[in-house]
């Protein structure tokens, strides 16, 4: 392995991209005004308020926090028992149920959407620390139980979707633009000619997934700066952890965007990879609809997939503040090398078939 | 002193699927000469080509390159090979084209290099051009320039002057004499039988054989034949 013969492949792809204007249009303002129309839809969803019934049955706290809650303008408080409350939840006439089991106040929401969901749990958070704040009575505030939901009150749906936006982006565009380089190194010639010379097949994926991060790293750079200080999204965790997961991400989608482009004859070919590729990570990734929440027979396709991985990772590192040696995090990491491993070896014994 | 062969080939086979692209290719090639492999379309030059730069793996027979194995060859950065098509970068210059292919070769002071063969192939005021905004007969230069930075010890030529105008084809034949002149091999490949009499030595090649092989003039006399093209008629005839 020549470390000269790497980073002289990977500086040829970053020069290269350097006069393809439309592709680095595509890698770095495509996420951006994704991500704003994403801000602007689902950015402005906390505005909603919530209809939420107070189960008065189950929830022995003081009469005045009590009130406040029901008054507060987060949501629209109803009064009503506990069963009550679950009738009206399960007939869709109101958003969620709240009581209190011995120190932990439950909020019983519909939870088929994630998003509707996520929502919801902040108005309500909002409402409670409204109503316990308010008052002047030595109260602890109670333990919350949703499971949804892990920031503060002032959460938005973005903040829990901008981590897997991230991950998605950066797959996105790689696989896409590996798979598409690949295939104009096999189609023009260029391949058959490296191939004649002392570069390895090895150096030339190791040159590829070195050029391809640079780029997948400063994609990353503009889509944090971008959601953290234009759409103001929530970042609790270290940016460096967010790095080493995008990185190790973007081995298995450049590595899988060499493969493909084995597969495939011209560029059009190569684009219908894409929904064979990344639909099924965008519903079973976790990205829209929790990993738990999928169907039983569906969850052994969700757990082969790099982004269940990246988006729980990411999640983890931006929203709960997970640090990098967290096992969750490093497991989700260990388990985004082997996938980057396995692919980057696939994409090697490729172009053996090609070129002997 | 005799002077080892830089290209031997022994009864060398390889097949496509159903197809039997070469069906016991026998040539040598001797070091410092311009070999010229001659033949239709599809009769196997290419693939003999591949073979010797170490792209395709023969299934029989024996091929030495340089003393070694194809594969030895190349690693050691001894060969050259310019495809059919010129096989560049388009979007990168002249100069970071060059410069890629020279750090592949392992070449470390690369600017006298590339400097040295952009002169020999006319273009060094487009060193600075990208490669996309020139003429095909430019980028054929540039495709040259790129196999000979590394000063490699044989130099594989795919049809070089396929779609070359006939001027830059002369400039082209003078440059690959020059080449010889400084010691390298060259295997040229070549459809055009009047390109046959600028070089040393000739294989006529048809069906993946090589019919005959020699000067121009051993392989007319041997046929018995007035010109190269009714040589090459006879002795395809003959087999």
């Amino acid at each position: 392995m020549d470390p000269h013969r790497v980073r002289a492949v990977a500086k040829r792809i970053i020069l290269g991209f350097r006069r393809d204007r439309r592709s680095l249009g595509l890698l770095f303002a495509a996420p951006v005004v994704v991500l704003s129309l994403v801000g602007a839809v689902w950015g402005s969803a906390t505005e909603r308020v919530p209809t939420v019934v107070v189960a008065t049955d189950r929830l022995n706290l003081p009469a005045p926090i009590v009130d406040r809650f029901v008054a507060s303008t987060a949501i629209h408080g109803r009064r009503g028992t506990f069963e009550d409350g679950l009738r009206q939840l399960r007939s869709g006439e109101v958003d969620a149920v709240v009581w209190l089991d011995g120190t932990t106040l439950h909020i019983q929401i519909e939870g088929a959407d994630p998003l509707e969901s996520g929502s919801i749990g902040g108005a309500i958070q909002r409402a409670l620390t409204d109503a316990v704040a308010g008052g002047n009575l030595a109260l602890a505030g109670p333990a919350v139980k949703i499971d949804q939901l892990y920031g503060g009150p002032d959460y938005s749906i973005l903040d829990y979707l901008a981590p897997v936006l991230v991950a998605f982006f950066a797959f996105f565009f790689i696989f896409l633009l590996s798979a598409v380089s690949f295939l104009r190194e096999r189609t023009t010639g260029t391949l058959e000619r490296l191939m004649a010379t002392p570069l390895r097949r090895g150096e030339l994926v190791l040159g590829y997934l070195a050029g391809f991060s640079f780029f997948a790293l400063l994609q990353a750079i503009v889509i944090l700066l971008f959601t953290v200080f234009v759409l103001q999204v929530h970042y609790r965790g270290n940016l460096a952890t967010i790095f080493i997961v995008e990185a190790v991400l973007v081995v298995g989608a450049v590595s899988l965007g060499l493969l493909v482009s084995a597969a495939a004859r011209n560029e059009l070919q190569a684009v219908q990879f894409v929904p064979i590729v990344l639909l099924p990570q965008v519903f079973l990734s976790g990205l829209l609809i929790p990993v738990d929440q999928l169907p039983d027979y569906l969850r052994p396709l969700s757990a082969v997939l790099p982004l269940t991985y990246a988006n729980e990772a990411l999640r983890s590192v931006m929203i709960k503040g997970y640090e990098l040696a967290d096992p969750l995090v490093l497991r989700d990491i260990g388990v985004l090398v082997v996938f980057g491993l396995v692919m980057a070896m696939g994409a090697v014994a490729s172009i053996r078939r090609d070129v002997a | 002193m005799t002077v080892d062969p830089a290209v031997v080939a022994q009864g060398v086979r390889k097949r496509f699927g159903a197809i039997e692209a070469l069906r016991g290719l026998d040539l040598r090639i001797n070091t410092g000469e311009i070999y010229g492999l001659l033949g239709p379309n599809g009769s196997g030059k290419t693939t003999s080509i591949r073979c010797v730069a170490g792209l395709l793996r023969p299934e029989e027979g024996t091929l030495r390159v340089l003393g070694g194995t194809p594969r030895a060859a190349v690693s050691a950065a001894r060969v050259g090979y310019m495809t059919q098509a010129p096989a560049l970068y388009g979007d990168l210059s002249v100069q970071e084209n060059l410069s890629f292919f020279a750090a592949l070769q392992g070449v470390t002071h690369a600017d006298e290099g590339i400097e040295e063969a952009l002169r020999t192939v006319d273009l060094l005021e487009r060193r600075r051009s990208v490669v996309n905004t020139l003429s095909g007969g430019m980028r054929t230069r540039v495709s040259l320039a790129a196999t000979l930075l590394h000063r490699p010890s044989l130099l594989l030529l795919d049809e070089p002057t396929v779609g070359v105008d006939p001027l830059l084809r002369k400039e082209f034949w003078a440059h690959f004499r020059m080449l010889a002149a400084s010691g390298i091999t060259l295997l040229v490949s070549s459809h055009v039988m009047d390109e046959a009499s600028r070089c040393d030595r000739l294989g006529l090649i048809r069906g993946g054989v090589v019919l005959a092989e020699g000067t121009a003039n051993e392989l007319v006399a041997r046929a018995g034949a007035t010109d190269l093209e009714s040589a090459f008629v006879a002795l395809a005839e003959a087999r």
